[in-house]
């Protein structure tokens, strides 16, 4: 798209309803053309309820995403990008759920050692005692999982050669064989059956583990009578069991772990991967080495530096100056310079995360269907993506994001409509209400500059004015984990759901009772209920 | 013991106490301000029972001051605890820290002494000419700028239109440069001179390059400050009865200004300094923001954002402590200069 | 209560007194300057609603980044489109000119950045004279009482300065404005709500046949944290000034003889101590708008305000546009400069014409 100032500035006093639609219809081929279909909505939710009862794990959850569309308890914003730069030392290609896995990392000519740069270090090197991504991309280079992704986020197998489900809530893991951790020790089943039992059970590894919800379901493991196996109870089917092994749950040495205390294990790391620490030098740098005895090819880098630097200039000025070979979230202002410099280049891909507004459904003026449609017509989400987010980004139109299982192809994003937005808003009975729009600054891309953005569309409606009010994350996240009545009616967040698989995002965020919920409906509890105890692996 | 001993004595018992206070003030700082850090360090969709055990786990189901007690005790014993997040002791992440900061407030006070001094000498003897006004200009505009604000103003001119500097960070710390020149003198080679300081050589470049900014950045406001004082001092002293008769028995004017208007000036003029060393540290922080500096500050504001309370107080705990002590060296220091304020 | 302060400063302002500021005044231009200003940023602080030319938060997604009067920013820019999952960039050249109706220029959002620095103008003065009357109101008394009654209070109360001394005042604020949250208090704006701006703006007609856009927001947001904090952080200096002036008239011989005529020590204090620090606090207060105004500024930069509408946010805003837009930065910061300065001059020309014996100038962050 063209930002050509004079034909803009020519348009604006035109200040017609026309020109506007000029703009839009002359926006170039490049993109998708906006829709112009008023009564979209209402039809579709005509159509569901026409729609005949689904029948698989897929239908349901696709037609709970319908529901929500329709229902709108959310401003539908965007999908968040990964976009990092890398430098021309290397080969690699960026993965979608926001991991850096160093085995990937090809040098090219002599280089032999690989620099990457990330927004943050690590909170302590335990592997089943933080939660962030920038912890994971330290700890993930020395440990592994039962299963793994690849980059398009199709499960593989990792520490395990076969997976299959014996029977409702029981699965079994085949493990691997040859495989020794960094100090020599061989794995045994009974390290993954402890490795398991850590996360999920308080008891089990004298740990209370911040990962227990990401295996959800899941309620202990035991290594198998005879082979070299280990078998996994869960609560009921358990359908995303196996996709839930593929991203998380790293295995560790049982005995490295007993014979340790919390401050040694969270400053050392006894893991099964192709890099083995070699030094640890806490808010400033991990260092690796390429594990020799790894069970497959050795690493493609001998040594592998993973450093931070909180500010995106620092990060790219790093890059552009060899120091360093991957930084991770570049800024849209500063893609560019990193595309056109010779010694770098963009890699970018669509990442997991889907940055929404919650509106919670039984606060006013929330409490009404057409208000919520209203603010979802309101916003003109493609130009907020094109300009604040410089393209990188994808609209959205349901909680579940292209290429996961459930994702309903059907739904559009709400089409931009002012008019539509300020008739639903009269038909609601809230005209002249006012809103406040609570946003964390700093925490996901663009997120304060979004938040200014939608709160200004809204504010340009006839007969609604909104405001942003800027949080700390974590008294925000402190008031939404509570009580829903301490939760403010308004808020912008973001979730990443590596999992690939709509109900790690539907379940948690809009069924009763999920831990962020903002939302309560019968029939969405119901079919995601009804897709919770059905087989149909994702 | 005498007047001076009993005056040290009394100072340094009373830095102890204040000392005692800061930790006290900080401690108190947890129960009065909202929000438990378990909510910090539990996962979104932490369950009530989970999150009752991180908080076991942490010791904070325990009576304050049993807490509180534990706290000044591990203080004494060198230790600060361990960290919320991270689970690892807080100490040795603090004092690590601590070489970024103290070699931007030294760099910055170099920068400050090498061009003010001189700029105030000659603003003096010089008065009400082109220099003095200039000099005054600039030291006005340096008390009256924003020091965050410049150094986004010299990142976007130096940094990023004539690439004359790096924009941010510090790849290679003060002493791991000079670490270099330690290795290649060190016993094993003999004490020989060193013969190959390219290593050295490359890594203070590096150095030098990624601290100029900042050093300004953070020295900008002093340079400005001590100008203005050696200024006034110098007209002060060369009012004075003993230098207008040194001009008479025919001393050289240069001599007289330099050796003892001078000497006399700088007395007043450290001291002064070594009082601001607060506001040095706290443009020290904010300069570390805007230069992405890994320093005390960038820890103290991560742990504040996380409720990452040991590693708040801990760095906190330094800062105050250091300046308490600096403050007691700097009253001694005064008071040996001039005795007289004992009497 | 007012009214006796008013009276005090008018009885102690002796005529000489009077006629040292007059004389300052018509004799240094550094003072004319100053006074003129900090007339301005008054002027504009109060009036933002009828100057500001847009509403300092109304987006054009369309015109972000929009250089000042006189610029042009020609700027490389890549996007990106995804085809079957696989992202593919664009690069192009975007060239936006300035316009007049945008003299300083567009922020990342599109917004005005003059009708911001005007609003910014609001929040910093704001702070600065609510958050050093509150640092007046705590340490006057205290460093009042601890020098009247000196001994074992006066050690006290000063162990309590030195320990809230013992703390950078930047690195005390953050710590305080994070832990304690970033509260702030929506103040409605009465230009705005009785319907003044809007009549106003709708009158004035613009070359061009142009018209200025009349919705202004109705509230203001005042930091109310901030000012808490600053107020917390500064007070101690108004105590020492406070004990030094009591500590120097507390065996003055009419203090004694209301001693003696059974005086309540209260009433001695608010009759005979506290007239004379007047000036000193006064002068002392105008140098700590000005190192308030940085603090605030400082804070918000950071990102520890309560408000979105600050210079010091501004800036922190514009230093993610640094590699493409310089303006959006700059000025927001020539707006803090060019305030301080006026503060700083005035400051300057109080205490060379009342001499209180307060060194120093407003600065330090």
């Amino acid at each position: 798209m063209s930002r050509d100032v004079d034909r803009r500035e020519f348009l604006t006093l035109a200040g017609t309803a026309a020109g506007a639609a000029t703009l839009a219809g002359c926006s170039g081929g490049n993109e998708t053309a906006t829709e112009t279909n008023d009564g979209s909505t209402a039809t579709d939710t005509e159509a569901s309820e026409e729609l005949p009862e689904p029948e698989t794990r897929e239908e349901h959850l696709q037609r709970t995403n319908r529901l929500v569309h329709d229902d709108a308890p959310w401003i539908f914003l965007n999908r968040q990008y990964s976009v990092y730069g890398k430098s021309a030392d290397i080969e690699w290609e960026a993965r979608r759920d926001e991991r850096i896995d160093g085995y990937a990392i090809e040098p090219t000519g002599s280089k032999s050692s690989v620099t990457i740069t990330q927004s943050k270090m690590d909170t302590g090197l335990d592997p089943h005692d933080h939660r962030e991504t920038t912890t994971d991309n330290i700890v993930t280079q020395a440990y592994e999982g039962l299963l793994e992704r690849d980059r398009e986020g199709k499960v593989i197998n990792q520490l395990a050669t076969g997976y299959e489900r014996l029977e409702a809530g029981q699965v079994r893991f085949e493990l691997r064989s040859g495989v020794s951790f960094h100090s020599g020790d061989s794995l045994t089943k009974e390290d993954v059956a402890f490795s398991i039992n850590r996360i999920v059970d308080p008891e089990a590894g004298d740990l209370e583990s911040s990962q227990s919800d990401q295996l959800a379901g899941v309620t202990g493991a035991e290594p198998a009578d005879g082979d070299s196996a280990v078998i996994v109870s869960s609560d009921g089917i358990n359908p995303v069991v196996f996709a839930l092994f593929a991203t998380y749950c790293d295995i560790v040495n049982k005995s490295w772990i007993e014979s340790n205390d919390t401050a040694y294990i969270n400053s050392n790391m006894e893991g099964t991967g192709p890099f083995m620490l070699d030094t640890y030098e806490q808010d400033v740098q991990v260092v690796f080495e390429s594990y020799d005895d790894y069970y497959m090819d050795a690493a493609p880098a001998d040594q592998l530096t993973i450093q931070s630097a909180s500010e995106p200039s620092t990060r790219v000025n790093q890059l552009l100056n060899d120091e360093t070979d991957i930084i991770v979230n570049v800024p849209p202002q500063n893609i560019s310079q990193i595309q056109n410099a010779d010694n770098a280049s963009i890699s970018a891909v669509p990442s997991t995360r889907i940055i929404y507004n919650a509106m919670i459904y039984n606060r006013e003026p929330f409490d009404s269907v057409e208000f919520r449609q209203a603010m979802n017509h309101a916003v003109d989400l493609e130009s907020i993506v094109s300009n604040v987010l410089g393209s990188f980004g994808d609209q959205t139109g349901q909680p579940t994001l292209e290429g996961f299982t459930g994702y309903n192809p059907d739904l559009d994003p709400y089409p931009y409509d002012t008019d539509e937005a300020e008739r639903l808003v009269e038909e609601s009975g809230y005209a002249g209400a006012e809103i406040e729009l609570h946003t964390p600054s700093g925490r996901y891309l663009k997120d304060l500059e979004i938040s200014q953005a939608v709160v200004s569309y809204i504010d340009e409606l006839e007969n609604v004015s909104a405001s942003v009010k800027q949080r700390d994350f974590g008294t925000l996240v402190d008031e939404l984990v509570g009580d829903l009545e301490a939760s403010p009616s308004f808020y912008l967040i973001g979730w990443g759901n590596a999992a690939f698989d709509a109900s790690q995002t539907i379940i948690p965020l809009l069924t009763t009772g999920g831990a962020l919920t903002s939302y309560n409906n019968d029939r969405v509890d119901e079919l995601m209920d009804q897709a919770q105890s059905m087989g149909g692996e994702s | 013991m005498g007047s001076f001993g009993r005056f040290l004595l009394k100072r340094s018992l009373q830095g102890v106490v204040v000392i005692l206070g800061v930790i006290s003030v900080l401690f108190a700082l947890r129960y009065v301000t909202p929000g438990s850090p378990v909510d910090f360090i539990a996962p979104l969709d932490a369950s009530d029972a989970t999150r009752r055990r991180i908080a076991e786990s942490l010791g904070l189901n325990q009576p304050f001051y049993v807490q509180y007690g534990d706290y000044v005790v591990s203080l004494l014993q060198g230790e600060m605890g361990y960290s919320y997040r991270s689970r690892t002791a807080v100490a040795p992440r603090v004092f690590a820290k601590l070489p970024a900061t103290l070699e931007l407030a030294v760099a910055a006070t170099v920068v400050a002494v090498i061009l003010s001094i001189p700029l105030g000498v000659i603003s003096a003897t010089r008065r009400h000419t082109g220099p003095d006004y200039a000099a005054t200009v600039f030291s006005f505009l340096g008390i009256s700028t924003p020091n965050f604000w410049l150094g986004v103003m010299l990142v976007i001119l130096f940094a990023v239109q004539f690439g004359v500097f790096p924009t941010s960070g510090r790849p290679v710390g003060l002493l791991d440069a000079l670490g270099h020149l330690v290795v290649i003198a060190g016993p094993e080679r003999g004490w020989a001179l060193p013969l190959n300081v390219g290593p050295f050589l490359a890594a203070m470049q590096n150095w030098l390059l990624h601290v100029t900014l900042p050093a300004i950045t953070l020295g900008t406001y002093f340079t400005a400050l001590i100008t203005r004082l050696t200024r006034s001092g110098m007209l002060d002293e060369l009012g004075q009865g003993y230098v207008q008769a040194a001009r008479a028995k025919g001393l050289p004017t240069t001599l007289v200004r330099y050796r003892h208007a001078l000497r006399n000036t700088l007395i007043p003029v450290i001291t002064v300094v070594g009082l601001q060393l607060g506001t040095l540290i706290g443009g020290a922080v904010i300069t570390e923001a805007v230069f992405d500096w890994p320093g005390l500050g960038s820890l103290i504001i991560d742990a504040i954002n996380n409720r990452d309370w040991p590693l708040i107080q801990g760095s906190l705990v330094v800062i105050g402590a250091g300046f308490v002590v600096v403050n007691v060296v700097v009253d001694a220091l005064y008071v040996r200069l001039n005795p007289r304020v004992l009497e | 209560m007012i009214r006796r302060l008013l009276d005090a400063v008018a009885g102690r302002l002796s005529p000489r007194t009077v006629q040292n500021l007059r004389s300052e005044f018509d004799t240094s231009p550094l003072t004319k300057i100053g006074v003129g200003i900090l007339v301005v940023v008054l002027v504009t602080a109060v009036f933002a609603p009828l100057l500001a030319p847009w509403n300092p938060e109304a987006q054009n997604l369309d015109r972000s980044q929009q250089p000042p009067l006189g610029f042009t920013s020609a700027e490389n820019q890549t996007t990106q489109e995804t085809v079957d999952g696989e992202v593919q960039l664009i690069e192009e050249t975007v060239q936006v000119n300035a316009t007049v109706t945008h003299p300083l220029g567009t922020d990342g959002l599109g917004r005005d950045m003059l009708s911001r620095v005007v609003y910014g103008a609001r929040t910093s003065l704001a702070v600065g004279v609510l958050g050093t009357l509150l640092a007046m109101l705590v340490g006057v008394p205290v460093g009042l009482v601890a020098g009247y009654y000196k001994g074992r209070v006066d050690d006290a109360l000063m162990r309590v300065a030195d320990v809230s001394l013992a703390f950078p005042s930047l690195v005390l604020a953050i710590a305080l404005v994070g832990l304690f949250g970033q509260a702030a208090v929506e103040v409605p704006d009465p230009l705005v709500t009785t319907g003044l701006a809007a009549a106003i703006r709708g009158i004035v007609s613009l070359p061009g046949g142009l018209t200025y856009p009349t919705g202004m927001p109705e509230t203001f947001t005042l930091p109310g944290t901030v000012i808490l904090v600053v107020g917390i952080v500064n007070w101690v200096w108004f105590a020492r000034v406070a004990r030094g002036e009591a500590l120097g008239v507390r065996d003055e011989e009419y203090v004694k003889a209301a001693r003696s005529l059974g005086g309540s020590d209260q009433f001695i204090i608010r009759r005979h101590i506290l007239p004379n620090s007047i000036t000193p606090v006064l002068v002392l207060a105008t140098i700590q708008i000005a190192a308030i105004v940085l603090l605030e500024s400082a804070l918000s930069f950071l990102g520890f305000s309560g408000t979105t509408l600050s210079w010091g946010f501004d800036i922190a805003q514009g230093r993610q546009y640094q590699t493409t837009s310089w303006w959006i930065a700059a000025m927001p910061g020539l707006a803090i400069v060019l305030t301080v300065i006026g503060i700083n001059l005035v400051g300057d020309w109080l205490r060379d014409a009342l001499d209180p014996g307060i060194e120093g100038e407003g600065g330090g962050v």
